[in-house]
């Protein structure tokens, strides 16, 4: 079985699972499966509402899921996407006020910055892994709380809306805000960077040395040394670009969807964004496709509350239940590979 | 003499997916025999002894003790039936002590809390019968391989073994060294040990064996009375043929290639590794490296390939264009042309998930004929590497394939492929035919040989004195850091290089 | 600084470090045996609202605390089975049950409580009459609810059980080298499995001790990242059980520190308080992270030599 039958495959064992699972806690909760499942569907494939906001949630979750691809290629783990997002948010953000002057430019400048916000953050955790050994896990962990408080201080302080009554920020100018381009719904042109950042990525992982590079120092510490492969440089590279996307999800959540920092305006992408690169098996061009898949069970659930009144959560139950069968598959695959080989 | 059989093996027949590694193999040993199991790399020795260790369960056979048919499922149920086994890679955590090692699995020393003491005692006194030193409380990792080998066979003998295994013992020792291994072995016959020896290299078997089995290829093809046997009919039973020797014509060393002057690497505990090396290779001249293993020989490799960077001293590269002063990244010594078959390939060399063509590409990212200026051209890979592939006759399913589907002497052969490819005018080839067949082997020195007579410099890390006194030109010793020679052959002895490996002369 | 607002702070820093402190002996256990489990944080959850649940419908926080410790047990399974019978990777493992931990935790607050509980059963502080109105050392160490003496026991059970039995030697060599463990008789997926069940049960303890002994009601998403702080105490604490409580003593006393600090510096803004323990814990990784008492085989699933 080719890798490419094998990942159509783990596609459809994982949404089983995850249609199995979460159903036993429905009946908990004493709603019928089949018509929940039923309204999800509905909602997120049925409805261009429910669409176009699946694919709004899959917006930042593909930039996101790219950067944690681009990471786990080099074997490092980067789940500090929330936090990162943040970062590239507040930067942005912060300098809005002096980009009406930059007229068009002004909003490619406001993207960059939040590159630049979530890179900067990104190379640090790389730069504190190559030169210390830290684990990269629990860092990116704590700073996504860091983060947090970051914003939650800032949104209060120094970056507060003028009026002063609610925790928020200013909010951008026109000129910074990202055009609709689904007619009728809040979809924003963001799904032309993320697919561009897609196309792009899975160019630069597959057809340059540094893409190679990576490869090789997430199979082989050993050979990346014989080959003369400079880890250090590799490893803080890896973590700008995996920072540096989850930094630009941020400014296109501001710019698109929300055009001001208030509380919590981004929640939960960064694990979520871990399975999506993983189940597009790190080829970012596969990104985008994993991440409506998870737009559907994050959106869905809140269509479900909002309408059945089942609780939200069940959108984590879905999810994790996703990742350990996805995961079971794999493994089994894998073994029966090496009994073959 | 006939004696009743301590151990047998009958039709015993193991098979892995893809190959079978012991067919319808069949042995016997007695009590206070000492037993040699000859045959070279891949023959099938191992996977035998792993059976009866009890860590791999025969498709079909028997295992009789003292008669009686038997079952070994675990390694436990080996450890009851009285078999010991030191094997080849030591079984020893290197974190733990000596007498956390010891007392591992081991109930006798209390299931409740371990009785340190009396472990120490016991065993203890073991050693001191057998003449080795004991230390219960040092940490494995700090004790000399040869002393690590000694407590690998405590480790076998504290549980009062019938039958002992040695599963390539001399392979880790210098050669002074193997005289107290054999002494020991013969100490343990007289106690009415069986003793199975299994080994590739024949002077041992000769030394200290009384029987022997010779396999090739999964099968026992010969044996016999050691005292009855010739050893060139040894040599044709092992390898199935004879094999031309190598022709070594008078080398004609040219102008530098390296010169290293008082190259210095600390461990991390600040004890050097290497310790003040001076050396020169030249062109047209094998140079072999020799040394017990962990004397500063690999760190002196890793330095000269541009791996690791020195804490003192320099060395000078002369070549191409003309002088370049290290260290420099393997990359910048690859453009240069330096080659590096590196000792332990799956580790260093290659990449198992990768594909044939994308190992070609590993060490190629600074040619511009396969990565113009950051870009990749996957497609040069290929066509060169199936031109390796036939040139080297490697047996693989193509340039695409994985090449951890390729056999041990196969991914040899593509390293050598991949590296030799640029004509480079330094060869550094660390244990090169470590692990391999004879053929591969032949094949090995046959290439090294020939790049040395186009020109190039080739420093050869090698452990077996034979090998390099059938390939090189000159020899230089590597003792506790410290470097010996280089040396013509023609002005030395291997019993002579023998003592400057173990510091005795 | 006068003693009595040390002592303050000390019996306030070992109240806080007990929930992270236990969930860490747990995971220590586990990455010794050379599993390491990144879903702490999600059992934990679990084992806060079961211990909430447990301790409201019978009244009992002891049986919330049994029925936390269950929860953990199973997810723990649920680690195990795909980390160690599956081989499947450990940190991805570990994520999908934070994941999963916080929505079943949550999902089954909104379907049961609905609400933050206002009269939780709990562990209450204990009187031990005389001896915990000693001055200053008084309340640090003996005004302790009963969980964290617990805790303290445990962490020295564990030392010794580690260092100096046939148990703890081969959990040990399971996480240094589980090939040779293998060759000496030993069952490497077993000891790994028990050590993993261990630290999920550990871990909803921990999730226990912040429900019903520390905050004493149920939030959703209480953990707030201290189950990472957990790991980040095993490295911290060079995987020793009493250097890793110790390294959560440390944590619980910044927890209790930067409370304070806000009270005393009202100017600054809190969140730079609050900000504290994480940045402690990246900043111990940072200088404790190339430590050599990392147990070599931590983390890479275990082949057997042994081909039947």
């Amino acid at each position: 079985m080719d890798d490419g039958h094998r990942m159509i495959r783990a596609f459809v064992v994982a949404v089983l699972a995850a249609v199995a699972v979460p159903s036993g806690f429905l009946l908990l909760a004493g709603k019928a499966p089949l018509a929940t499942w039923g309204a999800l569907l509905s909602y997120t494939l049925g409805t261009w509402v429910g669409f176009s906001d699946v694919l709004i949630h899959a917006i930042p979750l593909t930039l996101i899921g790219i950067g944690v691809a681009v990471a786990f290629r080099a074997g490092i783990f980067n789940l500090g996407g929330d936090g990162q997002l943040i970062c590239g948010a507040v930067l942005a953000v912060a300098l809005a006020p002096i980009l009406g002057g930059f007229e068009w430019l002004g909003l490619p400048i406001f993207l960059v910055a939040g590159f630049v916000g979530g890179g900067v953050i990104g190379g640090l955790v790389g730069w504190l892994r190559a030169r210390f050994g830290a684990n990269e896990i629990i860092v990116t962990i704590m700073m996504n709380y860091v983060a947090l408080q970051l914003l939650t201080w800032l949104i209060r302080g120094p970056l507060q809306d003028p009026l002063r009554i609610f925790p928020r920020s200013y909010a951008l100018a026109i000129e910074l805000q990202l055009p609709i381009v689904g007619g009728g719904t809040r979809l924003h042109a963001g799904i032309i960077a993320a697919a561009l950042a897609a196309g792009l990525m899975q160019i630069v992982i597959s057809r340059t040395t540094f893409g190679f590079r990576l490869a090789v120092l997430g199979e082989s510490s050993g050979a990346a040394v014989y080959a003369g492969i400079n880890v250090a440089r590799v490893t803080v590279g890896a973590m700008v670009l995996s920072g540096g996307f989850a930094g630009l999800a941020g400014a296109v959540e501001i710019a698109g969807v929300h055009q001001r920092l208030q509380d919590n305006f981004a929640g939960g992408f960064g694990l979520e964004a871990i399975a999506v690169a993983l189940m597009a098996r790190l080829h970012p061009i596969a990104v985008p496709l994993t991440s409506v898949l998870f737009g559907v069970f994050y959106v869905g659930s809140g269509a479900l509350q909002r309408q059945m009144s089942v609780p939200f959560p069940l959108v984590w139950i879905i999810e994790g239940v996703v990742i350990l069968a996805y995961l079971g598959f794999v493994a089994a695959a894998a073994r029966k590979a090496a009994r073959t080989a | 003499m006939a004696r009743a059989p301590l151990l047998e093996l009958r039709g015993v027949t193991k098979r892995f997916p893809g190959v079978v590694a012991n067919d319808n193999v069949s042995l016997s040993l007695a009590a206070s025999e000492v037993l040699g199991v000859l045959g070279e790399n891949g023959a099938g020795k191992s996977t035998l002894m792993n059976i009866l260790a009890g860590l791999v369960i025969p498709d079909a056979g028997e295992i009789v003790l003292d008669g009686m048919p038997i079952r070994l499922a675990t390694p436990r149920d080996a450890v009851a039936a009285g078999i010991g086994m030191v094997h080849q890679h030591f079984k020893l955590i290197d974190t733990l002590t000596v007498q956390e090692n010891l007392a591992l699995g081991d109930r006798r020393w209390g299931r409740r809390v371990v009785d340190y003491r009396g472990l120490s005692r016991t065993i203890g006194g073991l050693a001191r019968e057998l003449g080795m030193q004991f230390d219960p409380t040092a940490r494995i990792d700090r004790l000399s391989v040869g002393q690590q080998q000694q407590i690998e066979i405590l480790k076998a003998l504290s549980r009062n073994p019938r039958i002992l295994i040695l599963d390539e013992p001399t392979s880790v020792l210098a050669p002074e060294e193997r005289g107290g291994l054999f002494a020991m072995i013969a100490r343990l016959r007289e106690r009415g040990t069986g003793v199975i020896l299994i080994s590739h290299r024949m002077e041992d078997i000769l030394e200290t064996c009384e029987r022997v089995i010779v396999m090739r290829q999964s099968r026992v093809v010969g044996g016999g009375a050691v005292a009855g046997l010739d050893r060139a009919a040894l040599v044709r039973m092992v390898v199935g043929e004879s094999l031309p020797r190598l022709e070594h014509r008078s080398a004609h060393a040219g102008r530098p290639v390296l010169t290293v002057e008082d190259l210095v690497l600390l461990r991390p505990n600040g004890l050097p590794a290497v310790a003040g090396a001076s050396f020169e290779l030249r062109a047209g001249e094998v140079t072999a490296l020799c040394g017990v293993e962990g004397n500063g020989q690999s760190e002196l490799i890793e330095l000269i390939a541009g791996m690791r960077g020195p804490q003192g001293g320099r060395m000078v590269y002369h070549l191409g264009s003309g002088r370049h002063v290290g260290p420099m990244s393997p990359e910048a010594l690859r453009a240069l042309g330096v080659a590096h078959v590196p000792e332990d390939r799956l580790r260093y060399g290659l990449i198992g998930a990768f594909s044939l063509a994308d190992n070609w590409l590993l060490t190629n990212l600074w040619n511009a004929i396969f990565a113009p200026g950051g870009w990749l051209r996957p497609e040069q890979g290929r066509i060169r590497c199936g031109q390796a592939i036939r040139a080297y006759d490697i047996r693989a399913g193509g340039p695409a394939a994985r090449l951890r589907t390729l056999s041990g002497g196969n991914q040899q052969k593509f390293v050598l492929a991949r590296e030799l490819a640029d004509t480079p005018q330094l060869i550094i080839a660390a244990h090169a035919t470590r692990g391999l067949d004879v053929r591969t082997i032949d094949f090995v020195l046959r290439e090294l040989l020939r790049a040395r007579d186009r020109g190039a410099a080739v420093l050869l890390l090698s452990a077996d004195l034979d090998e390099a006194w059938e390939v090189a030109d000159q020899v230089m010793v590597m003792s506790r850091g410290h470097l010996r020679g280089p040396v013509p052959l023609a002005a030395t002895t291997r019993h002579e290089v023998g003592h400057w490996m173990t510091g005795t002369a | 600084m006068d003693a009595v607002l040390i002592a303050g702070l000390l019996a306030a820093g070992i109240r806080l470090a007990m929930s992270i402190g236990i969930a860490a002996l747990g995971e220590a256990v586990s990455q010794r045996s050379g599993v390491i489990n990144v879903g702490v944080e999600g059992i934990m959850l679990v084992g806060a609202f079961l211990a909430a649940f447990g301790a409201l419908i019978t009244g009992s926080p002891w049986v919330g605390l049994a029925l936390a410790c269950l929860g953990g047990l199973l997810l723990g399974a649920l680690h195990g089975w795909f980390a160690i019978v599956q081989r499947a990777d450990q940190i991805v493992c570990g994520i999908a049950i934070v994941i999963l931990g916080l929505g079943l935790s949550s999902f089954l607050f909104r379907i049961s409580m609905g609400t933050a509980p206002s009269a939780l059963p709990a562990f209450r502080a204990l009187d031990l009459g005389p001896l915990s109105t000693l001055p200053l050392i008084g309340p640090v160490l003996f005004g302790q609810n009963i969980l964290a003496y617990i805790a303290v026991l445990l962490a020295i059970t564990l030392w010794f059980v580690l260092a100096r039995t046939p148990v703890g030697l081969a959990i040990r060599a399971c996480g240094e080298n589980p090939q040779a463990a293998e060759a000496d008789g030993i069952d490497v997926n077993t000891v790994r499995f028990g050590c993993v069940l261990f630290g999920g049960a550990m871990a909803g303890a921990g999730g226990a001790y912040l429900a019903i002994a520390q905050i004493n009601s149920f939030v959703e998403n209480m953990v707030v990242g201290r189950g990472f702080i957990a790991i980040a105490c095993v490295v911290f604490g060079r995987w020793h059980p009493l250097g890793t409580l110790a390294a959560a003593l440390g944590f619980g006393i910044t927890e209790a520190a930067q409370i304070r600090l806000q009270t005393w510096y009202p100017d600054v803004p809190y969140q730079f308080f609050v900000m504290l323990p994480y940045l402690l814990a990246i900043g111990a990784l940072v200088f404790m992270a190339r430590s050599a008492a990392l147990p070599q085989a931590l983390g890479r699933p275990f082949v057997s030599d042994r081909n039947l």
